[in-house]
């Protein structure tokens, strides 16, 4: 079976692999590795089936229904389906419905994705560890016992295990980004508007992102192509053309200017991640990238900013659960919950204006100089999920801060960033490169993206057994 | 505050901490500040792709 999405598109479409067999390979994988692993909360394999044999005889017959068809997909657990709950990685097995199907899904499917089912998440998407008291902590599928990020951990998880050939996260804080680089997949967050968050769960709405997880950067590349653009039901997307991202790809990097982060992102962060960046930033001057250090603003100023928004407006979106069955939560997921209800007005529409202001300075001095902004994705490879769970509730909420530091400054600003594997921990864990463009320049950062693949092999590595 | 609440003083120290990030800040904010200048600042801080 073709191990990409793009493999597997071609090969459905040279009719070498049929729909079926495509949906029933991810389905006996799903069968055989998620009781441990935890990826999936709910299955549709009848739904699925059904499916593919439409897909099967619309390609008999000649009708593609477009770039996808016949592609299994599955998609975070805070996507509104027709027919499917969405728990949200809660206790409630319908947490949240919506009016809309989630536009994401619509788009995918019209382009000929098959569901293959909803995928284990952080409870409310808040957390970058992807344990669940509910529905059973995401194993790395590199090694059991180690986390598989979060908060769209099993969309990293499912996707690196070859589960699914590509999956939809979202990212509030690094919640694409951190699964997909600890599961050592392609996760992207666009811009924020370019893609429609319409029938997903809200956590926080100025800073919640949608976007694909997948085992490389031209597999991102079709799957953005299919879901970005305006939405009428999602009223903050742009009216901004949508370029096709698969045919730039190929576009030569000779004279893209490229900032190595020099302050504040390699403090902390392991030898060996440090080590893994400065490798790639030569990779990428080896592909023609002009590569140089940059000075970047203080992060700790978004981190505020970005805390105080996304505290106030999840403690609104969440406030029923919170004060009727603040039980079912975990202590972490509520900790953070419940900080919001004290924030002031005043305080949060500071916030709301200085992030206006700082995302003009940021893209205004640093993309000046530079085309992308290049830093590490994770501090430090996968802890387990012993360390990552021990202490009080206050030394998790403080780790889970830590862990997602190198990420969250990005939806503050609402730049497109998009992360690659580039290499493993000593123990054989993923680490991730994070690439950061100017508003709108997703193609940009998937052609440079797709030019380090080219000269790299650590997107073809898979987890030893799967 | 909420029945079944984690700790107050945990609480009331991060809000704190907010607040005070906020008011350091919020000087350099000019009247004609808005928060839907966000979106703006995209659209207009965007390339040629």
């Amino acid at each position: 079976m073709s191990d990409t999405l793009v493999d597997l598109a071609a090969a459905i479409r040279a009719k070498r692999v049929s729909p079926v067999e495509a949906t029933r390979a991810c389905l006996d994988r799903i069968a055989k590795v998620n009781k441990a692993m935890r990826a999936f909360i709910t299955v549709d394999a009848e739904g699925a089936l059904a499916a593919a044999r439409a897909l099967e005889a619309d390609a008999a017959a000649g009708r593609w229904r477009g770039p996808l068809h016949g592609v299994p997909l599955a998609y975070k657990d805070l996507c509104h389906i027709a027919g499917l709950p969405t728990s949200c990685g809660t206790k409630t097995p319908a947490y949240f419905t919506s009016a809309h199907e989630c536009t994401a899904v619509v788009r995918l499917r019209a382009a000929g994705a098959i569901t293959l089912g909803k995928l284990n998440m952080t409870e409310l998407a808040l957390g970058p560890f992807g344990d669940n008291a509910h529905h059973g902590d995401v194993q790395n599928p590199w090694r059991a016992g180690h986390v598989s990020g979060g908060s769209s951990s099993g969309s990293g998880a499912a996707v690196a295990a070859g589960l699914a050939a590509g999956a939809i996260g979202s990212d509030t804080g690094g919640s694409i980004r951190l699964p997909a680089a600890v599961c050592g997949i392609v996760g992207l967050k666009p811009t924020y508007g370019r893609v429609s968050r319409a029938g997903a769960m809200p956590l926080s709405w100025g800073l919640d992102h949608l976007g694909p997880m997948t085992r490389t950067v031209r597999d991102a590349a079709v799957m953005l192509t299919v879901i970005a653009g305006h939405d009428p039901h999602d009223a903050t997307t742009s009216g901004r053309r949508v370029p096709d991202y698969v045919a730039a790809l190929d576009t030569p990097v000779r004279g893209l200017r490229v900032g190595v982060a020099e302050n504040y992102y390699f403090e902390g962060v392991t030898l060996e991640v440090e080590a893994a960046v400065r490798a790639a930033a030569q990779a990428l001057a080896g592909a023609g990238a002009t590569v140089a250090p940059i000075a970047l603003p203080d992060p700790s100023v978004l981190h505020g900013i970005a805390n105080v928004i996304a505290r106030s407006e999840s403690a609104v979106i969440h406030e029923r659960v919170v004060r009727d069955r603040p039980h079912e939560l975990q202590p972490a997921v509520r900790a953070r919950l419940e900080v919001g209800f004290h924030i002031s007005a005043h305080d949060y529409l500071q916030a709301s204006r200085l992030r206006a202001q700082l995302t003009r300075q940021f893209v205004r001095e640093v993309f000046a100089d530079v085309d992308v902004v290049i830093t590490p994705t994770i501090p430090e490879a996968a802890p387990s999920l012993v360390d990552a769970k021990a202490g009080s509730v206050d030394e998790v909420v403080k780790r889970m801060g830590r862990f997602s530091r190198l990420t969250r400054p990005f939806n503050a600003l609402g730049l497109p960033a998009l992360t690659v594997p580039c290499g493993f921990s000593r123990d054989g864990l993923p680490l991730g490169l994070q690439l950061v463009g100017r508003p709108f320049a997703e193609a940009t950062l998937l052609r440079l993206g797709h030019a380090y693949q080219r000269v790299t092999d650590w997107h073809t590595r898979r987890p030893a057994g799967l | 505050m909420l029945v079944g609440m984690t700790s107050d003083r945990q609480v009331q120290a991060e809000v704190a901490d907010l607040a005070a990030h906020i008011e350091r800040l919020s000087g350099t904010l000019t009247l004609a500040e808005e928060p839907s200048s966000f979106a703006v600042a995209l659209e207009e801080g965007a390339g040629d792709e």
